[in-house]
């Protein structure tokens, strides 16, 4: 077989595409990714290696231990189909496929978990909670669209990216721009926050404080008691001791006579 | 809710609930992360599902923000909001037989929230378990060894979800006749479970804001709250379109601040 016949198409990639989606399927503490990769670049080295014995070696090869963010996973596997490609294209069995997934995966890992967990999300979350609590029942379909719009794009743009540059993080980076837009999105999001506590007194009912004060001193309270709770959690409080303790609170409110 | 009516509709619910949630649940690791499994997202479904929507919004709005920012990073297990936000949901609506109560939705949440250890520890042995998983894929040889890792890796669909399932199927019951307990509880503590779920926005917003800021006052958080207690309270802008307002104007506000 000629290096022709073993080009990579379109439909090889989009293969790895979907199967990128369950790259955590049997994710474990000791190898983590390792068998999602081998299963995601399995087309791939399928069409890569018509003998039997080099297409198993090469299987194995990628159930070496690996982890990284689950949607940049994406970059690293169209870098590795391209390594893969070039490799099996010719007789150069030199390409460092191993090396260049063990360079990505811990940056990529960090720059996906700050951008898609770190601020993405939150961002979804606290504009759906906005809307949520303003009275809009479809604020959950909002959520999953803002979310699923970047993070889809950004999934597929990053296996086009990964394979066409055989791997060049920084480019993909400075493409991107990941860390100034979560800088941008982690601001907007505390916006939002600061908005959903000034909109306190116009909650939907279920969360109306029944206070006979007017709406600027109920807002301001929201607001005062959120600091308070800002400053616990500095002082190493987990969310379930925070609710736990709230609901302890609470309890005592009812049975200081404070609330009926 | 008596325990007479812990009847068959209670116990196929049960079932149903705990069959939709392991399939909700996959989204957490095993397939996509499309955020179904977010509580926002999975506490709506499941009120639906059982035929009180409201309910549902109303803990998927308390409960997202508590949890967004607890992430999966290396070999961190994060909290299980899904089982958190499903549990709660279905309890609070099985338990009150039509429209939940805020105190009875308050008080499945904090039941959910006693049980947020035992997911994690459960998801620790899940995880530890999927080990074998790798073993045998790498152990097979020739043709076998593409089918085996197929087979080891799709198996971990199947773990996931039993994990879930079966976590489900033991935390409803108990919910449930926690819930009963409840019912003969004296008011002061139903009062005080429906200012529980009052005041717990407030706690999702202070842990947002405690993570993505290291000020307890952020200059961004202090000007969305004016920005929207302006148009509130001093305009009498109808609360959606104060929000649309603050998302655009928090969007030109971060650009802004770039420049």
């Amino acid at each position: 077989m000629n290096g022709e016949d073993r080009e990579i198409g379109v439909s090889d990639l989009r293969r790895v595409f979907w199967r990128s989606f369950l790259i955590q399927t049997s994710w474990s503490f000791d190898r983590m990714q390792s068998l999602g990769f081998a299963y995601a670049i399995q087309p791939v080295l399928k069409k890569l290696y018509p003998n039997l014995s080099e297409y198993e070696s090469r299987l194995k090869f990628h159930m070496e231990y690996f982890n990284t963010q689950p949607y940049l996973a994406t970059f690293i596997l169209g870098a590795v189909a391209r390594l893969e490609q070039e490799r099996a294209s010719s007789n150069d069995r030199s390409p460092d496929v191993s090396g260049i997934k063990t360079a990505l995966m811990a940056p990529l890992g960090a720059l996906g978990d700050s951008f898609f967990w770190g601020s993405l999300k939150p961002l979804s979350a606290v504009v759906a909670t906005a809307l949520l609590l303003a009275g809009a029942w479809w604020a959950p379909i909002v959520f999953l669209v803002v979310y699923n719009i970047v993070h889809i794009g950004l999934r597929a743009a990053a296996l086009v990216n990964g394979y066409k540059s055989a791997g060049d993080a920084v480019a993909f980076n400075a493409r991107y721009n990941f860390t100034r837009i979560a800088k941008q999105f982690k601001a907007i999001s505390l916006f939002v926050v600061g908005g959903i506590l000034g909109s306190l007194p116009a909650w939907r009912p279920e969360f109306r404080l029944a206070v006979p004060y007017p709406g600027i001193v109920t807002a301001g309270m929201g607001f005062s008691l959120t600091l308070v709770l800002v400053a616990v959690l500095r002082r190493a409080g987990s969310p379930v001791k925070l609710m736990l303790g709230l609901a302890a609170l609470c309890l005592a409110l009812a049975y200081g006579g404070v609330i009926e | 809710m008596d325990m007479m009516t812990f009847d068959l509709h209670i116990l196929l619910s049960i079932v149903g609930v705990a069959f939709v949630g392991g399939v909700i649940g996959l989204d957490r690791t095993a397939v996509g992360q499309i955020m179904v499994s977010q509580p926002i997202v999975a506490s709506p479904i499941t009120g639906w599902m059982l035929g009180d929507v409201t309910t549902g919004l109303v803990i998927g709005a308390v409960l997202e923000l508590i949890w967004v920012l607890d992430i999966p990073v290396g070999t961190f297990v994060p909290a299980n909001s899904t089982i958190g936000a499903v549990s709660a949901t279905a309890i609070a609506v099985l338990g009150s037989r039509g429209s939940a109560p805020l105190d009875r939705i308050g008080f499945s949440i904090l039941l959910t929230t006693g049980m947020v250890p035992v997911t994690m520890m459960v998801d620790t042995l899940v995880r530890k378990w999927n080990s074998r998983l790798a073993e045998t894929a790498v152990a097979a040889s020739g043709e076998d060894a593409e089918r085996k890792l197929a087979q080891a890796h799709l198996s971990g669909l199947l773990i996931f979800f039993l994990k879930s399932f079966v976590l489900y199927l033991v935390f409803l019951p108990v919910g449930l006749g926690a819930v009963f307990l409840f019912g003969r509880l004296p008011e002061k503590f139903h009062s005080a479970m429906t200012l529980f779920v009052k005041l717990l926005p407030l706690l999702g917003a202070a842990i947002v804001a405690r993570k993505l800021s290291v000020r307890t006052l952020d200059r961004f958080l202090l000007a969305g709250f004016l920005t929207a207690a302006v148009f509130t309270l001093l305009f009498h802008v109808p609360a959606l379109v104060v929000a649309a307002m603050v998302i655009s104007a928090g969007f030109l506000g971060a650009r802004f601040s770039e420049r």
